[in-house]
């Protein structure tokens, strides 16, 4: 009996059905998990059909609408009204060459043309970059941290649990340049006392009070050919000077 | 000043940096629906529940997400929410939290090319397939990653479907006996070195 139960899940899983729960031993478990893991490499993964990604904005959007009336509070991590990082300027000024672009940069992303925002093309920003070497793979052993700056992105990168990880160096409360702590296990702004954790995490608050800043930026990073890179806009090496 | 996608970007695919901002919903929704969903697809391995999940996660995040927010906040906002989603969703139906969203890949999801281990899954089911004997490893080729009827697979491997059945049960009992004994071996291989236990 035990046994058809998981070869039933199983079927449905492979006849792309809901599988139907049941009482599984540890083995049938491990049964289910390969399957998934095995699934997860089949024809079916590879994204949501058109019809799927369509169906599901329409109910968004009603449900946006009906939800609209209700005020609701402020998550910590929404965007304040801070000085925008990078991005500011080509929102407001060229909208409509950028939106070209951010068309284009979503139809690459995601073969389904449905994909794409059918409005508003005027208003996404894409800023596009390219892989920058920002120190020797030498240089940042496990547990250390690097600060660097390219001009238009500055921030910090790490080595931790063998992984590469870089965020943003510029405090999320009002934009300043954030530094390494002394004992180099936070970063402190300069301007209102936040810390945050070399993480990302927001640790301590402008002036110990008001609600937690949103946590800093994440920044792809990778290392190749002994170098650590991280992914900035293209072409921009010039000075943040005037 | 402007970053156009055509300034001398040597990746194929440029990609938009995580911290530009989604000016719509519209825009948060089309940019993450893929990613959420073939994340889901990879913890559960069916379409429905897939579909399902991904809606849950944006339902949910529908309120607290506004225009505006930068793209890896919006997008480490949507993958956590995701990781509850599925964790109740296993709570809910087999009772045992079966697989589960790395709070390692909390952050970004999907880094630009190159940054990432792009084809994990494949490379995951290549590395299950390739523990097994070729007999096993023939029949869940064909109905996993070909998506053959057990039908199919009879004929493609020359047996009845009732024999074809008591193959795939097999092949998968010992596809998860030896990843179970692979988590293992990754756990202890500092102490255990090349104890082979077949
Ligand atoms: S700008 Fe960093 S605390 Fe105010």
């Amino acid at each position: 009996m035990r046994r058809q139960a998981v070869d039933r899940y199983v079927d449905r899983l492979l006849g792309r059905r809901r599988p139907k729960s049941f009482a599984a031993t540890e083995d049938e478990l491990a049964m289910v998990r390969t399957a998934i893991d095995l699934a997860a490499a089949g024809p079916d993964a590879h994204g949501p059909s058109p019809a799927f990604v369509d169906r599901l904005r329409d109910q968004l959007r009603e449900h946006e609408q009906t939800q609209e009336a209700t005020p609701e509070p402020r998550p910590a991590w929404r965007t304040p009204p801070r000085r925008r990082f990078l991005a500011a300027g080509a929102l407001t000024a060229t909208g409509a060459l950028v939106g070209a672009a951010a068309d284009q940069l979503l139809q690459s992303r995601d073969q389904s043309p449905q994909a794409q925002p059918p409005d508003a093309p005027g208003e996404l920003v894409p800023v596009t970059g390219t892989w920058q070497p920002v120190a020797q793979t030498s240089e940042v052993p496990e547990g250390a941290v690097v600060a660097f700056d390219l001009g238009a992105v500055t921030g910090f990168v790490r080595r931790t649990g063998g992984r590469l990880r870089a965020v943003s160096g510029n405090c999320t409360h009002q934009g300043c340049r954030l530094n390494l702590d002394t004992t180099r296990d936070k970063l402190a702004c300069p301007c209102h006392g936040a810390t945050f954790s070399l993480a990302g995490v927001n640790l301590t608050r402008p002036h110990q009070s008001g609600t937690p800043l949103p946590a800093l930026p994440r920044v792809p990073v990778r290392e190749q050919g002994g170098t650590v890179q991280i992914y900035a806009p293209a072409g921009d090496h010039s000075p943040p000077a005037a | 000043m402007i970053w156009r996608a055509d300034t001398a970007a040597p990746s194929p695919r440029p990609s938009v940096l995580p911290w530009a901002v989604y000016p719509d919903w519209d825009a948060i929704y089309a940019d993450n629906v893929g990613r959420i969903y073939r994340l889901m697809f990879s913890k559960v391995g069916n379409r429905p529940d897939a579909e399902d999940l991904t809606s849950q996660v944006f339902t949910a995040a529908l309120g607290p997400l506004r225009p505006g927010a930068e793209i890896g906040q919006v997008r480490s906002y949507l993958t956590t929410t995701a990781r509850t989603v599925l964790a109740e969703h296993w709570r809910r139906t087999l009772g045992h939290q079966v697989t589960e969203i790395d709070p390692d890949i909390l952050d970004l999801a999907e880094l630009p090319p190159g940054a990432g281990d792009d084809g994990d899954a494949g490379a995951q089911a290549q590395r299950i397939l390739d523990a097994l004997p070729e007999r096993y490893r023939q029949i869940l080729t064909l109905r996993f990653l070909r998506g053959y009827t057990v039908r199919q697979a009879a004929t493609e491997l020359g047996v009845s479907v009732a024999n074809a059945k008591v193959l795939q049960l097999r092949a998968l009992r010992a596809a998860a006996r030896a990843e179970t004994a692979q988590g293992v071996r990754d756990v202890e291989a500092n102490i255990v070195g090349e104890g082979e236990a077949s």
